[in-house]
């Protein structure tokens, strides 16, 4: 396998002095799939877009493919694909149009572009409206037609920012099959999540960035073996102060065959390699140390714990395409700015 | 590059075409100008100081200055077409291809010279039919459309810079509008410049607006009048040269 996408020490800090992407490094691998799980505003746009060539860098290099990404923008063009966090079609044209512009500003013909835009348009499952506006298609349709604009002329490599944030789960799995079955074909994929639940099934690796930072670099497996085994959360009761968290850390800190405790509003994530064994001693010292538990849950790790380990925080989801359009578009220009 | 500027080109083409409402909106006015004024002013025709300027009735006179209306007001729809494609994310998906980025530009100005072109057309076959007539025949046509559709390109270039320094559409028409109507009035559109008061006789030589009517008129009315035609696409070529450059620049700053 040879690396296809390479990127060390990148920075970027914007003109306002924000370090969206902040020392960052990392590489993706030919044909698997790969992906960026954060946060809103943990820096993934701003590194996708120094990737795509649509954003300088500040410093660091990226390279994709073997050219850099800020020397030899064309020749990275001719080899990716992208889909922006925000849809990016034109609403006077109609579906099979968006997609033979793309295919044609890609260099293909005509004909290649309209022979690969039917196919796309079946598998998206957009054939029967591919002669309507796009204007009038729904936002699930719109995020459908714009993944599959990504990929029209075929890209080896194709940088998704955030497929399916807004999506319904059943368009959502729809496009998660489709990502799977274009890996299969052999592309490679780079992708941006702050779904869990995504990063877990469709990444072969993935970073988990926050704050402009890689904070942990891994197989989702291999992340969650990190933590241990299970996790413990103990809940504490609804009137407990600052203290009592505090002592229930303390009391769990040297847990024998334990991982360090998390604390988080009021409930302690303790990473346990062997929780049958060890569930009643825990019990015992947290009623010795005086911590009145109001629940205790038992759960394999999930990216969730890996999260929380490395960045103290829970991951803030929040969802962006429900939001009104205007605002949309005032975050996309706080973007490309 | 040709190539990419004409899938651009075609691009923006079909969006003219698929809302005719667009071309018509930016007609609204000038059609209003062209029907309205003409008959406010007709009486003014008959003046003698105004007959002696050589020119047989007001609508014969005004019919050029509509159409650089025209194109001046539908340069301003080029720049909101820019920002809307900033908004949807489109100037993102010709940033992300390999095409040579002044394509994009180029095709913007060829779709919007075309839509002028249409617009021009338009204004002048309604001049026709209220009775215009022009001295030159077809040549003086072809002259008139061209020149109007070339200084259209050029302010459009403005209001291109406008689009990608602001990204706000609203903004890039409140510029169009604040801007175009003291050009007209501070232009020979109204009055020939015999019958202008001194100052304004100066400013309207310093307004390129003046010259593109004054050859508009020269063909319409007098006679295959190549040395002001010479003078006017050299004004047209120096503005042309700062707003286009201007825009490109803006672009260049907007895409990085």
């Amino acid at each position: 396998m040879t690396a296809l996408v390479d990127v060390a020490n990148l920075v970027k800090v914007y003109p306002d002095g924000t370090r969206a992407v902040d020392d960052v490094s990392f590489d993706v691998q030919e044909g698997e799939i790969f992906g960026f799980l954060g946060p809103n505003g943990a820096g993934k746009t701003t590194a996708i877009r120094i990737l795509v060539t649509l954003l300088p860098m500040t410093s660091g290099t990226a390279r994709v493919g073997g050219y850099n990404v800020d020397r030899d923008p064309n020749a990275v063009r001719r080899l990716i694909g992208y889909t922006g966090q925000f849809i990016g079609i034109d609403v006077d044209l109609t579906g099979r149009e968006n997609l033979m512009l793309q295919g044609r500003l890609h260099g293909m013909t005509v004909a290649d572009a309209r022979v690969r835009a039917d196919g796309l348009l079946e598998v998206m499952g957009l054939l029967e409206v591919a002669d309507k506006r796009a204007g009038a298609f729904s936002g699930g349709m719109r995020r459908r037609l714009d993944v599959a604009e990504a990929l029209v002329h075929g890209p080896r490599l194709v940088f998704l920012d955030e497929p399916t944030t807004g999506l319904d789960p059943q368009t959502r799995l729809a496009v998660w099959r489709y990502l799977e079955e274009l890996n299969t074909a052999g592309a490679t994929i780079f992708l941006t999540t702050q779904y869990m639940e995504e990063a877990d099934r469709l990444c072969g690796r993935l970073a988990i960035i926050d704050h402009g930072r890689i904070v942990a670099t891994g197989t989702p497996n291999g992340l969650k073996a990190e933590i241990g085994g299970e996790v413990v959360t103990i809940t504490l009761q609804d009137d407990v102060g600052v203290e009592a968290i505090e002592r229930a850390v303390r009391a769990l800190a040297d847990f024998p065959g334990a991982g360090e405790p998390t604390a988080f509003d009021r409930s302690i994530a303790l990473p346990v390699r062997d929780a049958g064994r060890s569930l009643s001693d825990l019990i015992r010292r947290l009623d010795e140390a005086g911590v009145e538990i109001a629940r205790l849950t038992l759960s394999t790790p999930t990216l969730d714990e890996v999260f929380l380990r490395h960045t103290g925080e829970r991951m803030r989801v929040e969802e962006t395409a429900s939001r009104p359009h205007s605002s949309m578009h005032m975050a996309r220009r706080r973007i490309a700015r | 590059m040709i190539t990419e500027s004409i899938i651009i080109f075609q691009r923006n083409l079909k969006k003219i075409v698929r809302i005719p409402m667009l071309l018509f909106f930016s007609l609204f006015q000038p059609m209003l100008w062209l029907l309205l004024f003409t008959q406010i002013f007709q009486k003014m025709g008959d003046f003698p100081q105004f007959r002696a300027q050589g020119f047989s009735s007001y609508l014969q006179f005004f019919a050029p200055s509509v159409l650089t209306m025209t194109v001046l007001t539908s340069a301003f729809q080029s720049g909101m077409g820019m920002v809307t494609d900033l908004e949807q994310g489109m100037l993102d998906k010709f940033l992300i291809s390999p095409i040579h980025r002044s394509s994009v530009l180029l095709g913007k100005v060829l779709a919007d010279a075309t839509r002028m072109l249409l617009q021009g057309v338009l204004v002048l076959v309604v001049a026709l039919l209220m009775g215009a007539r022009i001295h030159t025949g077809f040549v003086g046509f072809i002259v008139m459309l061209a020149v109007a559709a070339l200084f259209g390109v050029a302010w459009a270039g403005l209001s291109n810079i406008v689009a990608l320094r602001t990204r706000n559409s609203e903004m890039t028409m409140m510029v169009g509008i604040l801007l175009t109507f003291p050009l007209l009035f501070l232009s020979t559109s109204m009055m020939p410049t015999a019958l202008l008061p001194s100052w304004l006789e100066t400013v309207t030589r310093f307004n390129p607006v003046s010259y593109v009517i004054d050859t508009g008129r020269a063909f319409m009315n007098f006679r295959y009048d190549w040395t002001q035609l010479g003078k006017t696409l050299a004004v047209i070529a120096i503005t042309g040269a700062l707003t286009l450059s201007g825009a490109t620049r803006a672009f260049r700053k907007a895409t990085s």
